[in-house]
């Protein structure tokens, strides 16, 4: 899988709208750490290590992040059609993306944010929807799963209709820009973003990782997994405030890219079962594999204009779903 | 000692559990009878710490449940309930190592290899739980918690079963109470929900009878299973046969009609 991901990111390296072969890529990269190869031009150093490569790392972390945030909450919620927008934190951010779009000019002290003032705004709105969702879903100390999906839907519903009242006074700019935001995108990646993605997922990323074995236990029940000596209550706030935390600062970086979180972790528990020790690690990877070479499509297909790249994943991810649903069905059956 | 002291459960001023006092003795299996709805899971649930309960203590070696934390409450006691269902492909061999989980610890091959050979799951290991058949799946749970008490320590241990023989047929079902009896001598003691009065009547060492809540008979089986007591508790007609000190008891509830003369009538 580490492998595949290697391969995935230099061929996303070399190819694109400015082509760079992939022996000139690896003297690039060699060169950077020291090497001293010196067989390729100025302008293909400045694409590879200002543009390609930062958005390659965007890429890695998010699709990542979504994957194994995918295969938490999945083990958490014990329901293999959960995905990380069901709590709330994607229409959460997004809200509060279209609010900073439409009326943040009309604000003159966001502009102190600069351009880190958009991704702020939308990670506050992610956690601020996971709070009121998870609150909503617990009842004396306890999260009760099925309140905590539901509450989920209506505030997802909440959270849509806002937008649209919020679009319905936007300018065409404001709305264009939310658009493109909303369909997410990768394109805008340089290194102070992939700073801050770095800083923000890998921690909570960390933390989920850890939690291997009480997903585990929890895969039979919460009360079984009390019984084997698991706090369920910490488990949960972990991995809630992982999860907000990682999904909220992909959703403000890059938009919101749907269906990674949820096809990834089902690829995953076909090749290596549903041990979380394999699911977890694999999901981050597979997941990193699959936003890198949806967003080698999203560059290539069209070239030299870029499609979102939520359109991609999209596109293959809502077939997996329908797919997924009528599996489903069939076994319940 | 398991020890619960004037547990009382209410839900919403309705007492479920009235004033119940139990105490459980390593080495021996209490089993709980009782008709539907007489509070036995409820009971149970606060043995096992699921429910926090208000009213009334229940203590494990002498410390109160509410100190302890779920890592060491697990080390003193599994529980093994009704139904477990798994929503991901997990192997039976996996469900059975997740036991291992209190132990910290997670490779012990060859006590899980033990456990398995036990009760008779260890050629399912590498199969799907869910593709399991009811019985099946509830030997690999009773492997589950086994597992997380098999080491000896040098504190009791507590077993609490719910209806772990539902789903068996009746030669596995008396091949689980012997795991039981056997495991008794690790230094455990066993609470058991049962609905099969035989299995009781041969296998417990002490019986609860309850009823709308309340205990009404708790002791020895010769002393509680009469068939007075038994009739008292399900309101059924029930008859209970028991030659010697040494035969099986057998308990036999008498039916309203009987086929032969259904066909006389007809």
């Amino acid at each position: 899988m580490g492998i595949a991901l290697v391969a995935v990111s230099v061929m996303s390296l070399s190819m694109g709208a400015f082509r760079i072969p992939i022996s000139n890529v690896l003297g690039i990269l060699s060169d950077v750490v020291g090497l001293g190869f010196t067989d390729f031009n100025q302008q293909e150093s400045n694409v590879l290590l200002q543009i390609r490569l930062p958005r390659i790392a965007m890429a890695v972390l998010v699709g990542g992040g979504l994957g194994i945030t995918g295969a938490a909450l999945q083990g958490l919620f014990r329901n293999p059609l959960v995905e990380p927008g069901l709590i709330g934190v994607s229409s959460g951010g997004a809200f509060f993306a279209v609010v900073f779009i439409v009326f943040g000019s009309s604000f003159p002290f966001l502009v102190y944010f600069g351009g880190i003032g958009l991704p702020l705004f939308a990670f506050l709105g992610g956690l601020i929807n996971t709070l009121l969702v998870y609150k909503m879903g617990s009842t004396a100390g306890r999260t009760d799963i099925s309140l905590l999906i539901l509450a989920g839907v209506a505030l997802n519903a909440l959270s849509g209709a806002l937008i649209g009242l919020v679009i319905f006074y936007a300018d065409d700019a404001a709305l264009r820009n939310f658009t493109f935001w909303s369909l997410g995108d990768v394109g805008g990646a340089n290194w102070s973003k992939v700073g801050i993605a770095f800083l923000l997922i890998s921690g909570p990323v960390i933390l989920v990782l850890s939690q291997f074995k009480n997903l585990n236990a929890l895969s039979i029940g919460e009360n079984e997994a009390f019984h084997m000596g698991v706090d369920v209550q910490k488990v949960k706030y972990i991995l809630l405030l992982s999860s907000a935390m990682i999904v909220g600062t992909a959703v403000s970086l890059t938009g919101t890219i749907g269906f990674v979180g949820l096809i990834v972790p089902h690829l995953i528990r076909m090749m290596f079962g549903a041990d979380h020790r394999l699911v977890l690690p694999g999901s981050f990877l597979l997941g990193a594999c699959l936003l890198t070479f949806a967003d080698l499509l999203a560059r290539t297909i069209v070239m030299p204009s870029e499609i979102p790249v939520g359109i991609i994943t999209a596109i293959i991810g809502a077939p997996f779903f329908i797919w997924l649903i009528i599996n489903v069905k069939k076994i319940r059956s | 000692m398991l020890q619960a002291q004037d547990i009382h459960f209410c839900i919403r001023n309705l007492p479920i559990i009235d004033k119940a006092s139990i105490s459980l003795s390593p080495g021996e299996l209490t089993v709980i009878l009782g008709p539907n709805g007489a509070g036995k899971s409820t009971l149970f649930k606060v043995l096992a710490g699921d429910i926090p309960c208000k009213y009334g203590k229940v203590a494990y070696n002498g410390a109160p449940i509410n100190g302890f934390s779920a890592k060491n409450l697990a080390l003193v006691r599994a529980v093994m309930p009704q139904h477990s269902s798994l929503t991901f492909p997990f192997k039976a061999l996996e469900v059975v190592e997740l036991g291992l989980l209190a132990c910290g610890t997670s490779h012990r091959a060859d006590l899980v290899e033990e456990v398995m050979k036990e009760t008779h799951t260890w050629g399912l290991r590498d199969q799907l739980y869910g593709n399991l058949s009811g019985g099946e799946k509830q030997r690999v749970q009773l492997g589950r918690v086994l597992t997380q008490i098999w080491d000896k320590k040098p504190f009791p241990r507590y077993l609490l079963l719910d209806e772990p023989t539902s789903s068996m047929d009746i030669a596995l079902q008396h091949h689980v109470l012997r795991i039981i009896h056997k495991i008794k001598k690790r230094n455990i003691g066993v609470l058991a929900i049962l609905h099969d009065l035989n299995l009781a009547a041969n296998y417990a060492d002490k019986v609860i009878l309850l009823k709308k809540g309340r205990i009404l008979y708790q002791g020895p089986v010769k002393e509680v299973m009469t068939a007075a007591n038994l009739e008292e508790v399900f309101e059924h007609p029930i008859q209970v046969f028991s030659e010697s000190e040494e035969a099986p008891m057998i308990i036999q509830s008498v039916p309203f009609i009987q086929n032969h003369l259904e066909i006389k009538l007809a």
